[in-house]
């Protein structure tokens, strides 16, 4: 990088030397001046200068100027109003403009307290009004969705939230309506404002106009308190601030990390918190005494009889793994199973290869790159979404964003992003698309490679093609892990034996088999190993159908009730901070219960030095031995019917699911189908329509015609694919 | 030597129907494309340059200068566009609307040759979405254009090609500002940008983008025609040319002149508007449409040209003169101008949509006679505070003329006050003047009748 050209700026009687276009704004602050602004925000694209909050004198210009519109220039000398009374004056007038219709309702809105209107108004703003007549006055407020209301007499029109809405999340959701002093701010067409990413507008909005709806009158500023700590819900890790008040989650925001999320959310991370209150979770540790019944016991008698369970399978235990355990924690059982216990079978997901590692980057890099590729069947947004968000950020700044799947910008048949890989790495044979992108892709410094789907190399087959790509400085490479904490999980069952273990037999009794989590209990590999299992211990937030074969359930804790460290899909370790302590002793306590009668040490709290997570990068390289990616999938139309193709909504998972104020995200139940496929049977958007599986399995869904998907494909969320095969019959009803 | 009438732009206008491409030809037209394909680009932005021709919507700034800051065409890394602003919405204002309908191949001829001389391919013509007549000539007389190759590819069998497209507003007066026409243009809400980036650098879907009026571009020909140094010679100093002017209000023949620049404003009222009707005395002028600041009644006497306007703290603006005689409420008259004002900012910065509501409530008051003498003082400071601090000068545009009314009027406010109403009663009149906002609505709901041009 070439040093920056530096220029010299006068803030304020203040000289500065500082880098050529840097933003005014930040040029003040550099020399310790805050100019007041409300629409301006960096993130969310080019300044817009509408507030007019920033009026700064600039000499040599009669006019006052928005200085958030304006860059550092040589020789340029900028008053704000602490020293220029023009200044002064002009900034007078826009807080009276804006505080003019404003209710000032303070004392009931949510916001006081944590307010930027009420801070500038404390600080700059006018001891009372002129304005003697009738205010301007709406309906208030109004539900945008379940989980966001909008007072319009608040507002203060800085237009932040519906540039979020369409210059960040591109959701195209939010907009102004009417104009001048009757504009208002709607959802279009004054649908529900559903989209992944619609809470941060909350954060956004610089009055209490845009407000969490779940957290209306739950708390003030002054009874708070906000636990840093890292989100759990997927592996991008977002840093996050837990508000909690009365030891009560009550609310989580942004703890903006520019590297990691640049302060965005996803709705699922900001509204999942009231699971922890969930009416079905457990609360003490159950025991099953008759078929399918259990009864509450004493944790004495708990940890009694998990040792006793797991003692007498001789060492034919299994582990199943969720992957949104902390670190610690999965070290602890990693070593309860391992070292005490003697087994070395597990169900480990995200076990991804180190040399994965090797082309390691900052999400932030894929911002910066230059031709982005994203491979695998699973939507980038329903499994890592701020990556999402990284991905449209780079295509704004000028990036090709190059998607190869069904609906991709190159659309191939499901399943084939292991071929597609090897095509890529060995262009030779490739189809020619694929080998000009090859070229593309060896001629581009900055490459973000992103594999958002399952790869049955681990990892290996992604980190061979970004090698055979030469992925060097400035590109890297992001296998997004299925689960939270994968990565950081499968490290620590890996440092607490001799490497990966093995996998859980294939047939004949298990001893015992341990259950970490209510996400390894959905998985249905665990369900089918524990019918073989003579003792099946599990940990679970909820009761449900995953509980139901346990001997023994524990009460499990929310990753907002632990303290530990977690790794997400860059491989950054974080820390995750307990924000509220859970109604009972957490898991590592329980733990060291069990393992002090087995005979094994284990520190019920999280200060076993973790394991070498951070340890010596790989060097980048090509990794070891690759299976035979599996054919690509028969071409259209050959096959019986339409090809299936499933994915897991970001909105569904045990405890989402609980969060009644999210029900409305949940995926609908719907087919997507190709504009072909519908064509030729008649289907329009908003049909029903029969899907019928090779085995006869049908139901009905709503059609919904994508226009990017590939012909002879067709694409269900999860909870609405169930029981069908690989091929279905779609018929309009 | 005094100016007064000279037909240019509107030569022949009378006489013929140059509506039709035939008779536009037959009184030379097209002959000044022709004789601009023979140039080098680059010369004709010298010949505009030359001609010292400022612009006629509104702000006044030398044409050549704003085509000079365009990228060459071999340097630009985009397609370069040219934009002719036909939003004409000002209150007073219809000279573009004339243009449009009796010389519409004036302006396509002038959109083309500026298209040549600054490498666009294509030129969009953003027409005020109420004026569907003018629509209907304008695409009537591209189609004659198109037919006889003055415009598509290989313009009158030179190497150049020119797209023009006609696109229809959808009502909204800030659709006029230059930014907020291409925000709309590009399907989005109008509402101004923040400058920098300039149109000429950054315009229409971010390519660099030259936006002219309508009146500025239809003169181009006359310029080709005359030569540069020639047409500078018309008009008086800084302000060159002829200038279409729109009179109206209480005048006897109002309508649109076609004057030298320089032109006394009393000769215009007067002379050529047969002055004020009924008997009754001139109380004041709006010399630039209703966002500029009134002329007294003894200001008359200043000749129609920019510095001349500029010298009484006015402007010459849209080129439209509105006359006031001694029925009109000046408070009624500032309430009008205000409520349109309010009606029409785009709502995208603070002072603008705040000040022009609130300005209309104090000035409600005040012309209902409830106002309190510190209300009047209120809504100066009120136009102080919105003054100078918009985004864009649609603020200024409110709190400019309204502050003149004041200033120069002040003892009409002052009687509104202490005699607790409107002095003039029930002889107040504004007709034809300027027209409530609710009447405003009325006309964007109906269509309107449009008055056909006879003749002779
Ligand atoms: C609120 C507002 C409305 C305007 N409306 C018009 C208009 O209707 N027609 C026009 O030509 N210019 C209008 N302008 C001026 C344009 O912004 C721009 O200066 C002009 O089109 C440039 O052309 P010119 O240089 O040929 O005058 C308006 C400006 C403002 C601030
Ligand atoms: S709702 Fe909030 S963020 Fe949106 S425009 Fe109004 S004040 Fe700004
Ligand atoms: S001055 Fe008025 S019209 Fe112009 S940007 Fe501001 S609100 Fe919109
Ligand atoms: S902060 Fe500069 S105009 Fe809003």
């Amino acid at each position: 990088m070439s040093t920056p050209e530096l220029v010299t700026v006068t803030v304020d009687d203040r000289e500065i030397r500082i880098p050529k276009g840097t933003g005014l704004i930040e040029t003040a602050l550099a020399c310790g001046v805050e100019i007041p602004v409300f629409c301006y925000e960096p993130r969310l694209g080019a300044p817009v200068g509408a507030c007019r909050m920033c009026l700064c004198e600039v000499e040599g210009m009669p006019k006052l100027q928005a200085a958030c519109t304006m860059t550092a220039q040589d020789a340029l000398v900028l008053r704000t109003a602490q020293t220029s009374e023009k200044a002064a004056e002009g900034q007078r007038a826009i807080l009276e403009f804006i505080l003019l219709n404003h209710p000032l309702d303070c004392p009931d809105c949510d916001k006081g307290g944590e307010c930027p209107l009420q801070d500038l108004t404390f600080r700059w703003g006018p001891g009372n009004t002129r304005m003697h007549f009738p205010k301007r006055t709406f309906d208030k407020p109004i539900p945008i969705s379940p989980v966001i209301s909008l007072d319009r007499e608040r507002c203060i029109l800085c237009y932040r939230c519906t540039r979020f809405s369409e210059g960040v999340a591109e959701d195209m959701q939010l907009v102004a309506r009417n104009r001048g002093a009757q504009s208002i701010i709607a959802t279009f067409e004054d649908e529900p404002y559903r989209a992944h990413f619609s809470g941060n507008v909350t954060e956004l909005c610089p009055v209490g106009a845009l407000l969490p709806a779940t957290y209306r009158f739950r708390a003030r500023p002054w009874e708070i308190d906000n636990v840093p700590t890292v989100c759990g819900l997927c592996p991008v890790g977002c840093n996050v601030w837990a508000t909690t008040r009365e030891g009560k989650v009550a609310r989580i925001l942004s703890r903006n990390h520019p590297e990691v999320d640049d302060g965005w959310l996803c709705d699922k991370g900001r509204f999942t918190f009231d699971h922890l209150r969930a009416d079905d979770r457990i609360k003490q540790p159950l025991k099953r005494v008759r078929r399918r019944g259990f009864d509450p016991v004493a944790w004495e008698e708990a940890a009694e009889e998990a040792a006793r369970g797991l003692g007498e399978a001789e060492g034919s235990v299994v582990v199943a793994f969720s992957g949104g355990e902390t670190n610690e924690q999965a070290g602890a059982l990693a070593r309860l199973a391992r070292q005490g216990l003697g087994s070395n079978a597990a169900i480990v997901p995200d076990d991804l290869d180190p040399a994965v590692d090797g082309f390691r980057a900052p999400l932030a890099a894929i911002r910066d790159a230059e031709v982005c590729v994203v491979l695998g069947d699973e939507p980038v947004v329903d499994r890592a979404p701020v990556v999402d968000l990284w991905l449209r950020a780079a295509r704004r700044a000028g990036a090709d964003v190059i998607t190869i799947h069904p609906a991709g910008s190159i659309g191939v048949s499901p399943g084939s992003a292991a071929h597609v890989a090897r095509s890529l790495a060995e262009p030779g044979t490739a189809p020619p698309e694929f080998r000009e992108l090859a070229d593309q892709l060896r001629d581009t410094q900055r490459v973000a490679l992103v594999w958002s789907g399952d790869d049955h190399d681990r990892g290996r087959r992604a980190a061979a093609l970004a090698a055979a790509l030469g992925l060097g400085e400035g590109s890297g490479l992001y296998v997004l892990p299925r689960t939270p904490n994968g990565r950081g999980v499968s490290s620590a069952w890996r440092a607490a034996g001799e490497g990966r273990g093995e996998e859980p037999p294939e047939d004949g009794e298990i001893g015992a088999l341990i259950v970490s989590g209510d996400e390894a209990g959905y998985d249905p590999r665990v369900a089918r190993l524990s019918e073989r299992a003579r003792f099946v211990l599990t940990t679970a937030m909820f009761m449900g159908d995953h509980t139901l074969w346990s001997h023994l359930v524990l009460p499990g804790t929310s990753y907002l009730e632990r303290d530990g460290t977690v790794v997400n899909l860059e491989g950054r370790a974080q820390r995750q901070r307990r924000a509220v302590d859970p109604p009972f002793p957490d898991e590592l306590e329980f733990f060291a219960e069990v393992g002090e009668r087995l005979g094994l040490p284990v520190s019920p709290r999280p200060d076993e030095p973790s394991p070498a997570l951070q340890a010596e990068l790989p060097p980048r390289s090509r990794p070891g031995a690759l299976s035979e990616p599996a054919p690509p999938p028969s071409p259209n139309g050959t096959g019986p019917g339409l090809e299936l193709v499933t994915y897991r909504s970001l909105f569904s998972g045990p405890g989402v699911e609980r969060v009644e104020p999210l029900a409305f995200q949940r995926p609908r139940a719907e087919l997507e189908l190709s504009f072909a496929d519908a064509d030729d049977r008649g289907i329009s958007t908003g049909d029903a329509v029969l899907v019928v599986g090779a085995d006869g399995v049908g139901r009905e869904l709503t059609a919904r015609v994508n226009r990017r998907l590939r012909a002879g494909v067709v694409r269900v969320a999860d909870e609405h694919a169930d029981g069908f095969a690989r091929h279905v019959e779609v018929g309009k009803v | 030597m005094a100016k007064g009438p000279r037909q240019l732009l509107l030569e022949h206008a009378d006489e013929r129907d140059l509506t039709k491409l035939s008779e536009y030809e037959a009184v030379g037209g097209y002959e000044s494309l022709r004789k601009a394909l023979d140039m080098e680009p680059g010369a004709i932005v010298e010949e505009l340059l030359a001609s010292n021709i400022r612009g006629r919507g509104g702000a006044g700034f030398p044409m050549g200068r704003k085509a000079s800051f365009l990228p060459k065409p071999d340097q630009a890394t985009k397609p370069i566009y040219l934009t002719v602003n036909a939003d004409e919405s000002e209150p007073g204002t219809f000279k573009d609307r004339e243009i449009m309908f009796r010389v519409p191949h004036a302006l396509i001829e002038g959109a083309v040759i500026t298209c040549y001389a600054i490498g666009a391919e294509t030129a969009f013509i953003y027409l005020r979405g109420e004026y569907y007549t003018e629509f209907e000539i304008m695409r009537a007389a591209l189609e004659e254009a198109q037919k006889a190759g003055y415009v598509g590819a290989a313009v009158a069998g030179s190497g150049a090609s020119v797209t023009i497209v006609i696109h229809r507003g959808a009502g909204a007066y800030i659709c006029g500002e230059e930014t907020a026409l291409l925000e709309s243009l590009e399907g989005k809400r109008g509402q101004p940008r923040s400058k920098p980036p300039f149109p000429a650098i950054s315009g229409v879907y971010a390519s660099p983008t030259l936006i002219n009026n309508v009146e500025t571009v239809a003169t181009v020909p006359d310029i080709i025609e005359l030569g540069g140094a020639e047409y500078a010679k018309l008009g008086v100093e800084n302000s060159a040319g002829t200038r279409v002017f729109s009179l109206s209000g209480n005048v006897v023949r109002g309508g649109n002149y076609e004057l030298e620049l320089g032109t006394p404003l009393r000769s215009l009222i007067y002379d050529i508007g047969g002055g004020i009707p009924d008997g009754r005395e001139l109380k004041a002028v709006i010399p630039g449409g209703s966002s500029v600041p009134v002329l007294a009644a003894n200001e008359v006497d200043a000749p129609l040209d920019f510095d001349s306007m500029a010298n009484l703290g006015t402007f010459l603006g849209s080129g439209a003169v509105i006359v006031i005689d001694d029925r009109a409420c000046m408070v009624q008259l500032g309430l009008r101008v205000a409520q349109f004002y309010m009606h029409e900012s785009c709502g995208k910065c603070t002072p603008c949509r705040e000040g022009t509501r609130w300005m209309v409530q104090i000035l409600k008051k005040l012309e209902e006679g409830r106002a309190e003498q510190g209300e009047l003082d209120l809504l100066l400071n009120v136009c102080d505070r919105i003054l100078g601090n918009c985004l864009c000068p649609l603020g200024d545009a409110a709190a400019m003329p309204v502050a003149s009314y004041v200033a120069k009027f002040r003892d009409e406010y002052q009687r509104h006050i202490e005699e607790g109403g409107c002095p003039f009663g029930a002889e107040s009149s504004l007709a034809g003047v300027m027209a409530p906002v609710d009447q405003h609505h009325a006309h964007m709901r109906s269509q309107i009748e449009v008055p056909v041009h006879e003749f002779a």
